[in-house]
């Protein structure tokens, strides 16, 4: 049963799932990488907070993780090259306990976006829900989609 | 060769769910006084109706979901709409039916408090 041969095949097929599982972790910690194909400017493996742009129609709405932060700890600044995100996270550990494991860090973030279309500085909001922050950016008049009637002849 | 149609992978022995929405292991802070463990779990997103931790022979489960409609269609994508979840083995001595959960911020907190027969006792040195 168990001859050399056997062995030596079964060590390899152990190695085979050792280097399968390691790919599947790096693939469960981190869902953008390796990064999909989809991802569009200012893209980096430290970028944070990460951020998704939707296009609304009449709007943009740019939406970012930011678990944690209130609407205090971000500072979100519209000026001619785009939007900037900036803040701070702090993770203070709690009185009078010892820590076992800290994954979660603090650190000062900023990043800035360009935007797609021009925007109507006037009539931008954001807020800090379920820690996600969401920018909703109304586009320029000369930006809104337009209805073209088509005509018969 | 394993049959690729198998419910479960058995080449890897990892068992897949059912639903192809994949989860994502949230970054967790663990601490410990003399009288519970205190979890801190980032779930951007998650909402309380989403959420389900369970204590099962010595396994918590986290399981947080995310639901969120899209504001509208895509233009750029740095992270994708994805489940949270994570197991940890906790040592004995935790009463499952006194653990709390509060989500706050994107945040879970989960207190397991120690039963008492394992918190330290202070012994009284008696006078012989």
């Amino acid at each position: 049963m168990f001859s050399r041969f056997g062995e030596a095949s079964r060590d390899f097929a152990l190695l085979d799932e050792f280097r399968r599982r390691l790919d599947r972790v790096w693939e469960d910690m981190d869902p953008s990488w390796p990064a999909s194909s989809s991802v569009g400017r200012a893209h980096s493996s430290s970028a944070w907070p990460r951020v998704n742009v939707y296009d609304g129609g009449s709007n943009l709405v740019v939406k970012a993780d930011v678990p944690g932060l209130s609407e205090k700890d971000v500072h979100v600044t519209l000026n001619e090259s785009g939007l900037a995100i900036s803040g701070q996270r702090k993770v203070a550990p709690p009185e009078g306990y010892s820590a076992h494991r800290q994954e979660r860090s603090s650190f000062s973030f900023s990043r800035s976006l360009t935007l797609p279309c021009k925007v109507n500085p006037e009539q931008t909001q954001a807020s800090v829900k379920n820690g996600v922050l969401t920018v909703t950016l109304a586009k320029a008049p000369e930006a809104q989609p337009r209805q073209i009637a088509v005509q018969a002849h | 060769m394993a049959n690729q149609t198998d419910l479960v992978d058995r080449s890897s022995g990892r068992i897949e769910t059912v639903q192809q929405r994949e989860a994502i292991a949230p970054l967790v802070d663990v601490y410990e006084n003399s009288d519970e463990l205190l979890l801190l779990v980032d779930v951007p997103g998650a909402t309380n109706d989403g959420i389900d931790v369970q204590l099962d022979k010595g396994q918590l489960t986290i399981l947080a979901k995310r639901r969120e409609e899209p504001p509208g269609s895509l233009l750029a994508a740095e992270y994708r709409a994805c489940d949270y979840s994570r197991v940890f083995s906790v040592p004995q001595g935790i009463d499952p039916s006194k653990i709390d959960a509060q989500l706050s911020g994107g945040v879970l907190r989960l207190r397991l408090p120690k039963s008492d027969s394992v918190k330290p006792r202070r012994i009284e040195v008696k006078q012989g």
